[in-house]
């Protein structure tokens, strides 16, 4: 009833797509997917936004300063957003802000090439009249330097997919050592002239054009890198490059007059300038966006608005969307081995009072679906619709949860809804400093524990085979899929849709989530968290990036 | 007077010395593996005992704390002595880091000292110089509430209505004092005027008591009888005597909210050195807490070196 008044309140108040007009439910949001494969989609300029005009400062509040701005040492969700304005990579994402993401070239002329159609050796020819800050042009050696230099382990931070792909292992130091010869490139990625860049892997990545949009492919001069150094002020091809910092209070973005709009397709440079500001308390940041003073009506606050001042944002101030961020109650199988259980245990949760325990509509939105609403091809069903009917003489359970304020709400409910239902849960709280690293452990003593996953691209390729593939369990502990299904029979089915060109992958990746849940349930979906947010209202052009789940900043402008 | 400095100095050296290895113990003995922050999505054991050594993780506590303190005194490659390290998060030598921290903790902290200290002592020195008057009254029971007030609260309370609420102060936030002066006073009005009237009531009793018992002296009483003015006897005289108690407290508070300010910069948002500890806390980068911890520890040092000189400059005995 909650979620249905809340959401129903912010109907008329959701979020500004990148054409600044309303969008027809924005609060469901599920990301279509294309992959741009004629030259032309990857070509600028971008289409204008209407009404948008050139000038400005658009502010950013965060509390927290940002951690790094290094492209190759890049993950967290501010950081890809905002390296956006500045790192262009080989491909990005053409969002429209209401779940139609295409994939383009972005440094390259298209989201590349799979030149023997096995998905082994990729080719991408880096666009004309791309140019670094410094007036030098982007070229493939540039690219192929910044990924070498994401092998050293110093310049720790950034993912991980294109060097173990590379190399073939995730010790990929191991086979190749940037800081032994810099001058070398890492085992696979190779030149042949100054526009060309050509990967190849040992076993067929159908979604490297998904991988090439992380900012880990941005290119680096060698002469500029200065090692862990260069995070103070990396050398820019956007269409921003970093004017400067005043402590860890603000760093500035001002136009960088060496980006050709021509060359891109996503991005455009309205504002004059983008301040982040740090420091600042959600609470702060959302009174200050509604006092809308000075330079604080252009501003949007990254971190969100609290529950408890949803109630005061009116009007179109309200950003807010599902994000790929997708929680689970994760059943570990090696110790829950009966079906039978797992299913009861899917059927007996109350996602609904879930929700309304970790803050409500404004923060999360229910599913039963392993994948995120936000995958391409996502398809929603429930499996276990309840009813649950545990048999009797079922074991007792242990539920294990970080011992901290977000675990221990997340732990009680969870253990209500099981009890009511008739389990019998033994709660454990676990150290919340410890309590990753311990789940990781395919021995852990627990039998079902909270998780979550973040993609890094909306494919279900970044989430089925990340998390199910019994094949990939390590068992000296960091693995990501914490219920450890191993299952043969899904094996095939995993290599076959990867195998699969992009654009068909979608509906594969949804039927297969289906198939797992029905035959094996190993977890228990629970709910995507949605970012809700504020902006001032001299700030438009704002959309949730569909890919990330944060604020896109590409189409952002001032009015006057 | 100068031996007498120069002692301090060396036992600062020591306290400071027995500071690092307390802090270094405490903080790198605790159950907490910063290499599995430094990991990433697909981490391993394998990449995680790389991580290990190559931060010198895998050592025994004792020989990475000689590590750290051969770097404090000689430096590396990159990292001038005194070097505190490299953060865990960003990879970012730790005295850079502070350094671009201490000018915002240094810009709320003097200037408020300044306003603490200064009404404070006024204060009470006129509530002395009037005992049992209604100022005196009126002036107890402003300083009794003021510290009875939590700082979170009255900023919390003063943000609402002067800013957010009627606009008549901008929000608060730090800009550089040598690139515009206007604003770094405008933006830091209100933490000024908020930590002041926080601190100043502590001073004001002190004041009050220090120098209410000044004022009964024989010295105080032979200097009316030789027909000094009111003013002259409690500013000149029965104040001068108070000053020592003072200093040392005002000292000791400036010294250690230099060491971080945390509640004032996490009410006005700004990015200090305690907001810098707190995070770097929450993301267990402890060469960062460590850091923090030695230079606060420096500035409670230092501000003990300068009660010192300001009590030997005050009080002739003990320049003897």
């Amino acid at each position: 009833m909650t979620l249905a008044l809340v959401l129903a309140a912010c109907a008329a108040c959701t979020d500004n797509p990148r054409d600044g007009g309303t969008p027809p439910d924005g609060d469901i949001r599920q990301n279509t997917g294309v992959i741009a494969t004629d030259p032309a989609a990857s070509r600028g300029p971008a289409p204008e936004v209407p009404g948008a005009t050139p000038g400005g400062t658009v502010t950013i509040f965060r509390e927290t300063t940002l951690a790094r701005l290094d492209p190759q040492r890049i993950s967290a969700f501010m950081g890809l957003s905002i390296s956006q304005l500045y790192a262009r990579r080989l491909t990005t994402y053409a969002d429209d802000g209401n779940g139609t993401l295409t994939l383009v070239g972005d440094l390259a002329e298209t989201p590349g090439t799979d030149v023997r159609g096995d998905c082994r050796t990729w080719e991408f020819r880096i666009k004309e009249n791309v140019r670094f800050e410094t007036g030098a042009p982007v070229t493939a050696r540039d690219v192929a330097y910044g990924i070498a230099r994401s092998f050293d382990l110093t310049l720790s931070g950034g993912p991980t997919y294109l060097q173990e792909w590379l190399a073939d292992t995730p010790q990929f130091d191991t086979v190749y050592d940037f800081a032994a010869d810099r001058t070398a490139l890492p085992p696979g990625v190779e030149v042949p002239d100054d526009r060309t860049l050509r990967l190849s892997f040992p076993k067929p990545h159908c979604d490297l054009p998904f991988a090439a949009a992380l900012p880990a492919t941005a290119p680096v001069p060698a002469a500029a890198d200065t090692g862990l150094d260069y995070d103070k002020k990396p050398i820019a091809t956007g269409p921003y490059l970093i004017e400067g910092r005043t402590g860890d209070t603000e760093l500035r973005l001002v136009r960088n007059p060496q980006w050709d709009p021509a060359t891109d397709a996503v991005r455009h440079a309205y504002p004059d300038r983008f301040t982040l500001s740090f420091g600042a308390d959600p609470v702060t940041q959302t009174n200050r966006i509604l006092a809308a003073q000075g330079a604080d009506a252009a501003a949007v606050s990254f971190d969100g608005v609290p529950p408890s001042l949803i109630s005061k944002v009116t009007g179109d101030g309200l950003l807010r969307s599902p994000t790929p961020r997708h929680s689970v109650l994760n059943i570990n199988t090696r110790r829950v081995t009966d079906l039978a259980v797992r299913r009861a245990l899917n059927a007996a949760i109350d996602r609904e009072d879930l929700v309304k325990a970790v803050g409500g509509a404004s923060v999360a939105r229910p599913v039963t679906t392993l994948l995120a609403p936000s995958t391409i091809g996502w398809r929603d069903y429930d499996a276990y619709p309840g009813p649950a009917s545990p048999a009797a003489g079922m074991p007792e359970l242990v539920l294990a949860h970080p011992d901290d304020a977000e675990g221990q709400i997340l732990g009680t409910v969870l253990a209500n809804s099981l009890r009511r239902a008739g389990f019998r849960i033994l709660t454990k709280a676990v150290p919340a400093d410890d309590f990753l690293a311990d789940i990781k452990r395919p021995d852990n003593p627990w039998d079902l524990y909270p998780d979550h996953w973040a993609p890094d691209w909306p494919s279900g390729a970044a989430v089925l085979p990340a998390l199910y593939d019994g094949r990939g369990i390590k068992a000296t502990g960091g693995n990501n899929g914490t219920s450890y299904l191993d299952a043969r029979p899904l094996d095939a089915e995993f290599d076959r849709i990867l195998a699969m060109p992009l654009d068909a992958q979608g509906a594969e990746w949804a039927a297969l989530d289906e198939r797992i849940m029905r035959e094996y349930a190993p977890a228990v979906p629970l709910y995507v968290e949605l970012t809700c947010t504020v902006r001032g209202p001299r700030l438009g052009g704002l959309f949730v990036d569909g890919v990330i789940g944060s604020p896109a900043f590409v189409n952002a402008f001032v009015r006057p | 007077m100068i031996r007498r400095l120069l002692r301090r100095c060396l036992l600062g050296l020591l306290t400071l010395a027995g500071v690092s290895v307390l802090a270094f113990l405490l903080l790198f003995a605790v159950p907490r593996d910063p290499a599995a922050a430094m990991c990433q999505k697909n981490c391993d054991t394998a990449r995680l005992e790389r991580i290990r050594e190559e931060w010198g993780l895998a050592d025994p506590v004792p020989v990475q704390y000689l590590t750290f303190a051969r770097k404090l005194v000689t430096g590396e490659e990159g990292c001038p002595a005194p070097c505190l390290g490299r953060s865990y998060v960003t990879g970012e030598p730790v005295g850079a880091m502070l350094a671009r921290a201490l000018p915002v903790t240094a810009s709320v902290v003097l200037p408020a000292a300044v306003l603490w200290v200064s009404s404070g002592v006024l204060l009470g020195t006129v509530a002395a110089a009037r005992p049992r008057s209604a100022v005196d009254r009126l002036v107890g029971a402003l300083s009794l509430a003021g510290l009875a007030l939590p700082l979170y609260l009255v900023g919390a309370v003063l943000l609402l209505i002067l800013v957010y609420g009627t606009a008549t102060l901008p929000p608060p936030g730090w800009t550089a004092p040598s690139a515009d002066p206007a604003q770094w006073a405008s933006g830091l009005l209100l933490p000024w005027v908020t930590l002041g009237a926080m601190l100043a009531p502590g001073y004001t009793r002190l004041a009050r008591a220090q120098v209410g018992d000044a004022l009964s002296t024989d010295f105080v009483r032979t200097a009316e009888a030789k027909g000094l003015t009111t003013r002259a006897v409690v500013g000149r005289h029965a104040l001068r005597a108070s000053a020592g108690p003072l200093a040392t407290l005002a000292a000791l508070d400036v010294g250690a909210a230099l060491g971080g300010t945390v509640i004032t910069e996490i009410t006005f948002g700004l990015n200090g050195l305690g907001r810098t500890v707190i995070e770097a806390v929450r993301t267990d980068d402890l060469p960062v807490v460590l850091g923090a911890v030695l230079l606060g520890a420096v500035f409670v040092i230092g501000a003990n070196t300068v009660v010192d000189g300001l009590q030997a400059a005050i009080d002739p005995r003990l320049r003897r």
